[in-house]
């Protein structure tokens, strides 16, 4: 701590230069947007950390009570001694070390307890102005709200407000500002107080600070603004000034000040093997219902809308084909995307099909194929549960559609899960307050709403994956939360390695009933579920299969090349009692029907060795629209199509099958709709990505040399002293650290500028603000405020006073 | 592999019947599952609301329910049908009906919001009175199976607290000498006269109208007993003079002959549906007495206007008695509101474990048309389709065969079209009984056909319903009502009833092969199966030149 050496640092640079190598090293892993890319020394460093937007981004990784303490600091003297911290955060100083820690680690704050000093960009974030109100209700300081008031009128204030008159203003405020903190002598004028006036100081204490009133104000307004207790911010509007509010407020700079996490009430508790069983029951069915919606689309691929994502109808189709709520099917659509199971398949009529991948995924043992999803959803960005929802324009937020990304959600669904881990085993949370404790452990790091949405809906999808079982973490998921998530997937592994023994073992086979169906109960071995998926219609699902036996489902399996005998020793093969007459009957039936009519496609032709049934077929009227006319005995040449010939005969009751040029009988075999090979899409990353501990040393290193370099030898920059027509040099970090350290100390710097057109010049130029790029400063060539563009600036240099 | 049941995610419930657990297991989810199908292997049992709040009404409440899931189940059970079973079942009994001592028939609720719900429907709105309390609303008396109606149709079915008038006191008795009601038979009466009103579900031959004359000997009052035809009227008087005290003079026959009123009286459906000028004219038999206990048989095919006509009796205890539940009308919960819940239930394979019924042996025999019987079948129009290949010539030959085949056996051929039946009967050398025959000749000759004096009757749908033929061990059929479930379970009870010899029965169905009617034999077979009769499909010219 710098405290302790006793010496005040002067900027935050130089604190930081006091700073060990694994205090730098944490400082960047925990703003790892200050590494890229690695500043060449720490005064860049300390440059770069106090720009806006990285602030902001540092703020946003604070829990609730750092940033109330930042928020304290924000509307405190600057520098601030702890203990006028500690009075403005009541009931916080048990846990005020920890949030101070936090908040220095992240370089938002330096200098030691005695002194301590919000970095300026911060302290304007988080200080209140008239755009932006504060956390902490507080609005302006006297000195800020009294600006621009006439010295008569700071008179006359003084006057009713029972001091003495003083010379000028400055004083004059200072005389006001000893009384507002003063505790007994404000009492004593507050005391004085008409009630109404007490009444309004009382609406505007918690804040918003600012009240309407009318032009000509009312007695007791009058009363207030004649005291300065209230100030005019408009011609309409009034403003409570900071020193009374905090003095209404014995001192809170919050309403409610949250030091300590909310609890996470547990719901229920249940037996964790009956947790474990439950999600691990889901984790199955999650793969059923991910298979379920591929083939679905890959027998219908829908098109993809010319915005991008899938149309609220197709959505809507899916769903009801998978006999899902729209939102559970939007959930596996995304989910089957964001693994890389299904993708756009880029041809000109372009439509949603399962990839290649799905193909090898598919032949992966379950607790494999488990992981994969569970893999794709943990770092996953684009947010399922926003579908259906409008954006900003107010379109509608399409499944695989474009404005689902949210770069909050993983960091969210990380931290839901370490939640759930951090309970007993078996207990079950309260879904509000998980919401409700992520909400004080990064307050601004996503809109309520957001973060509701995402923790509610991360708590469904945990339960849809299996993850959870009847709301609690399954054991086997706790391996997911171990590491931190950067290891996701070897966490993964492990976790898809301990559901395994949980896994019902497939079976290899069925029980086979005289009412032609056939129930697996449990899972079935891929090839035996695929044969039966063909040979019969699946009539119930759950934990076990019912087939059902049709004269179409068994004509579908002879239509795929196989023979009746092998249907036969196929389920002799596979059932565990005697194959029921009636379903052997059934399909010798089929088959003996099978292929007796046989249909060409190039010449649309019916041919049968049966000239009877041809005779049968022509007779039929329901053959009429076919324009059938008798070739020979055998054959039938039509007019129509071979599929309507083929579609129309069945129809009829008949079994033709569709024969080739050569007179072979064509195979139909159920061909799914593939995509061309597909990579799974990368999630949007929150930011630069996180360093690892090499890197973090090695960027220590380098900048730590660059300092060196830059500090060291303090040869004095000699040829920059005297403008000689050449233009000013300096490296681009250089620069702007001297831009910055003139708009502190108010100087005028010397620079060398090209404009627009390649022209080179020389100014002199007093900085205001550096923001952004650009350069806001008092041009004393021109005589005039201007904003230069950074990169067009060539160097900078001090102007010597001499 | 632990438990016997397997809960799938469309509420329905796999039994494995081999599990050494198999039995207990249907013992526990058989108050609040109905058995769909039982075939050999997997018994297929389904929760609907309706059998929900069965259960509720027998007593159960939701945690059986969910324990007797979490018990038996070999793979977890999805959460959302638990929590969906225990939202369903809360549903019933949030609203009573009960007798209130000062404003008579009242609804009460214990949860207001539901009754506020409900009394905002317009359909509720015409059948209460004025408001007692927060939580009372007075009911037309008369409206006690209307507003039941409705309330079950807005799923929040009452429970009718409300209890029965006992009507006309009337003795009756059981007069078991040398027989006794038998097991089932006796739990089915409990059943019944506990839970108050309510059906009773009894596989065909099972004995249903011994449930019946048990539960007049329970309730001792004057009784009315609704039937679908003559026939079934005349056995039903039969067999109370047989097993009651009850004599000839006390029980009465209101038909179409006869307009008896007595103690006990046995009207059919058809006549008190019958309508002219637009008004009922037989439906004073519901007033003409204090009726204590109303019966009505074959539940399943009340006709519409009676269901009218008991929303009046509430207040009466009712007994319905049937095969199945399942209406092809889909009016269950009509059957639910107005009768009452399921009291008894047993499957047809338990019975006949028993050996109350005969086991039977059911064969679907393929015949294959000829060549200018298919080519007149593919040009026939297409309402008259199944009609030709139900009577085709070579059916006729096949169960001419087949009839010769059984020779000296008690043969019934039944079929859906008179000519076809008549040119049966012709070549048979047997007599035909259809619509037109009449009362007195049908008795005659199922007289004698019991007695052994005949041996093959031809009959047509008319004898569907409740004729007794003890004797029959052979039934072809050789056309139905399509593919109607309910007609099935009817024929194949013609051949349940046990036999003297412990011969099994036979069941044979002749179905034109390639044809429609092979379709709809399709639909009755699997109907069979789902029963857990085992069937065998055989070729025509195989089967009879095989043996």
């Amino acid at each position: 701590m710098t405290s302790e050496t006793g010496v005040p640092r002067r900027t935050l640079a130089d604190e930081l230069r006091s700073w060990p190598d694994e205090r730098l090293a944490e400082l960047l892993r925990v703003r790892p947007d200050l590494l890229s890319p690695v500043p060449a020394d720490l005064t860049q460093l300390a440059t770069r950390a106090g720009t806006r937007a990285s602030v902001s981004r540092a703020l946003e990784g604070l829990d609730q009570f750092a940033l109330q303490a930042a928020q304290a600091l924000a509307v405190a003297p600057d520098p601030c001694p702890v203990e006028v911290l500690a009075a403005l955060l009541p009931g916080g100083a048990e846990r005020l070390p920890e949030a101070l820690r936090a908040l220095r680690a992240r370089a938002v704050l330096w200098g030691g307890d005695d002194r301590l000093r919000l970095v300026r960009t911060a302290r304007e974030v988080l200080a209140p102005g008239p755009s932006q109100p504060s956390a902490t209700g507080l609005g302006p300081s006297l000195s800020e709200a009294a600006a621009g008031m006439s010295p008569a009128r700071l008179q006359e204030i003084l006057a009713d407000a029972g001091l003495p008159a003083t010379a000028d203003p400055v004083s004059a405020l200072a005389a006001l500002r000893e009384l507002f903190t003063d505790r007994s002598r404000l009492a004593d004028l507050l005391e004085q107080a008409p009630a109404a006036a007490t009444a309004m100081l009382e609406k505007l204490v918690w804040g918003p600070p600012y009240g309407e009133v009318s032009t000509t104000p009312s007695a007791p307004v009058r009363w207030l603004l004649d005291r300065a207790l209230l100030l005019r911010s408009g011609p309409r509007t009034v403003v409570l000034p900071r020193e009374v509010a905090l003095h209404l407020r014995d001192g809170r700079a919050h309403r409610r000040l949250e030091p300590t996490p909310p609890e996470v009430p547990v719901r229920r508790e249940f037996p964790t093997a009956s947790v474990d069983a439950a999600a691990a029951g889901q984790a199955l069915a999650s793969l059923t219902a991910v298979e379920e919606l591929l083939k679905e689309w890959s027998r219908s691929a829908p098109p993809v809308l010319r915005a991008g994502g899938l149309g609220v109808r197709e959505l809507a189709r899916t769903a009801s084909a998978l006999e899902l709520a729209e939102s559970q099917a939007a959930f596996w659509i995304e989910l089957a995307y964001a693994v890389g199971l299904v993708a756009s398949d880029g041809e000109a009529d372009e439509r949603y099909a399962p990839t290649p991948y799905y193909d090898e995924w598919r032949d992966l043992p379950e607790s494999r194929r488990w992981a994969a999803l569970v893999a794709a959803w943990l770092p996953a960005t684009r947010v399922a549960a926003l579908v259906g929802g409008r954006d900003a324009k107010g379109r509608t937020l399409a499944a695989l559609g474009p404005g689902l990304d949210r770069t909050a959600a993983p960091t969210f669904r990380h931290r839901v899960l370490t939640l759930l881990a951090e309970l007993p085993a078996g207990a079950a949370p309260d879904v509000e307050a998980v919401a409700e404790r992520l909400r004080w452990e990064r307050p601004l790091r996503a809109s309520d709403q957001l973060r509701q949405r995402v923790c509610a809906a991360t708590l469904a999808e945990a339960e849809l994956l299996g993850v959870t079982g009847r709301g609690a973490l399954a054991s086997f998921a706790r391996a997911l939360t171990a590491g931190d998530r950067r290891q996701a997937l070897t966490d993964v592994e492990k976790a898809a390695a301990a559901l395994d023994p949980l896994l019902p073992e497939p079976l290899d086979h069925v029980l086979l009933q005289a009412d032609l169906t056939a129930v697996a109960p449990g899972p079935l071995r891929r090839p035996l579920a695929e044969t039966l998926e063909v040979l019969a219609e699946v009539e119930s699902k759950g934990g076990a299969t019912v087939y059902r036996f049709t004269s179409g489902s068994v004509r579908r399996a002879l239509d795929t090349g196989r023979t009746a005998a092998e249907l036969h020793n196929f389920l002799a093969a596979h059932s565990r009692t005697p194959v029921p007459q009636p379903l052997a009957y059934l399909v010798d039936d089929v088959a003996r029907k099978h292929g007796r009519l046989r249909v060409g496609a190039a010449s649309a032709y019916v041919r049968c060795e049966d000239d009877a049934l041809l005779n049968e077929v022509l007779a039929d009227r329901r053959s009429e629209p076919l324009r059938l006319r008798l070739l020979a005995p055998t054959v039938l040449a039509a007019q129509a199509e071979p599929a309507v010939l083929l579609a129309r005969l069945r129809e009829m009751g008949y079994a033709p099958a569709a024969e080739s040029a050569t007179g072979e009988v064509v195979l139909a075999g159920p061909a799914g709709h593939r995509t061309p090979p597909r990579s799974a899409p990368e999630p949007v990353p929150d930011g630069p990505p996180r360093p690892d501990a090499r890197l973090l040393t090695a960027a220590v290193r380098a900048i730590r040399a660059g300092d060196l370099a830059a500090t060291t030898p303090h040869r004095p920059k000699a040829p920059r002293q005297t403008p000689t027509g050449e233009l000013p040099r300096t490296t681009s970090a250089d620069t702007l650290a001297t831009m910055q350290s003139a708009v502190l100390t108010g100087d005028a710097v010397w620079i060398g500028y090209v404009n627009a057109d390649g022209a080179a010049s020389q100014r002199v130029i007093a900085p205001i603000r550096v923001e952004g790029g650009f350069v806001t400063a008092y041009d004393h060539t021109a005589d005039e405020v201007r904003t230069y563009p950074l990169h067009r600036v060539t160097g900078a240099a001090e102007i010597t006073e001499e | 592999m632990t438990g016997p049941l397997i809960v799938q995610s469309d509420k329905t419930l796999l039994l494995e019947v081999d599990h050494e657990q198999a039995d207990a297991c249907r013992r526990a989810i058989a108050p609040f599952a109905e058995l769909e199908r039982a075939p050999e292997h997997i018994h297929t049992y389904r929760m609907t609301p309706l059998g929900l709040w069965n259960a509720r009404a027998a007593g159960h409440d939701a945690e059986q329910v969910v324990d007797a899931l979490m018990l038996y189940s070999r793979y977890p059970v999805p959460h959302a049908l638990l929590v969906d079973v225990a939202e369903t079942m809360s549903r019933y009994g949030r609203l009573t009906l009960t007798r209130h001592p000062a404003h008579g028939l009242v609804l009460v609720s214990t949860d207001r919001p539901v009754l506020e719900e409900v009394l905002r429907s317009k359909r509720i709105k015409p059948l209460v009175g004025a408001r007692v309390d927060e939580d009372t609303v007075v009911v037309h008396p008369s409206e006690r199976g209307q507003i039941k109606q409705t309330l079950l149709k807005l799923g929040w079915p009452a429970e009718d607290l409300a209890g029965y008038v006992d009507g006309e006191a009337h003795p009756i008795e059981l007069a078991e000498d040398g027989w006794a009601l038998r097991p089932y038979q006796r739990q089915a009466v409990e059943g019944f006269w506990h839970g108050g009103s309510g059906v009773v579900v009894l596989p065909c031959g099972a004995g249903k109208t011994l449930v019946g004359a048990g539960a007049m000997a329970q309730a001792k009052s004057t009784t009315l007993i609704l039937v679908t035809n003559t026939v079934s009227a005349r056995q039903w008087k039969h067999e109370l003079v047989r097993r009651t005290s009850l004599t000839e003079d006390e029980i009465g026959e209101y038909s179409g002959t006869k307009k008896e009123i007595r103690p006990v009286t046995i009207a059919t459906y058809q006549v008190l549906t019958v309508r002219r000028k637009g008004v009922y004219p037989h439906l004073e038999l519901f007033d003409s007495r204090d009726w204590g206990l109303v019966v009505y048989d074959e539940v399943h095919l009340l006709p519409a206007p009676v269901f009218k006509f008991t929303a009046d009796l509430q207040a009466r205890r009712r007994l319905g008695l049937t095969a199945t539940l399942v209406r092809e009308d889909g009016r269950e919960s009509d059957v639910f509101s107005l009768i009452g819940p399921k009291r008894f239930d047993a499957p047809w394979k338990e019975i006949e474990a028993q050996g109350y019924i005969a086991p039977a042996d059911c064969v679907e025999v393929r015949v294959t048309l000829s060549e200018s019987e298919r080519l007149a079948y593919a040009t026939a129009e297409s309402d008259e389709k199944y009609r030709f290949c139900a009577t085709t010539g070579s059916k006729q030959r096949v169960t001419e065969e087949l009839v010769r085949r059984h020779a000296g056996e008690q043969t019934l051929v039944i079929g859906q079209y008179i000519d076809q039946l008549d040119e049966l009967g012709e070549r048979l050398g047997a007599p035909v009984i259809k619509g037109e025959t009449s009362n007195a000749q049908r008795e005659k000759l199922f007289d004698a056909f019991r007695a052994g004096e005949l041996s093959v009757l031809v009959v047509s749908k008319v004898a569907n319903f409740s004729i007794d033929l003890p004797e029959a061990t052979v039934a072809i059929q050789v056309s139905g009502t399509f593919g109607s479930r309910q007609e099935e379970a009817q024929r194949l009870g013609r051949v349940l009833r046990p036999k003297a010899d412990g011969h099994e029965a036979r069941f044979y169905s002749v179905v034109a092969r390639d044809t429609i009617d092979q379709d709809f034999a399709a639909h009755r077979q699997r109907f069979l199966a789902e029963q857990g009769y085992a069937y065998r499909i055989v070729d025509s010219e195989e089967y009879l030149a095989g043996s």
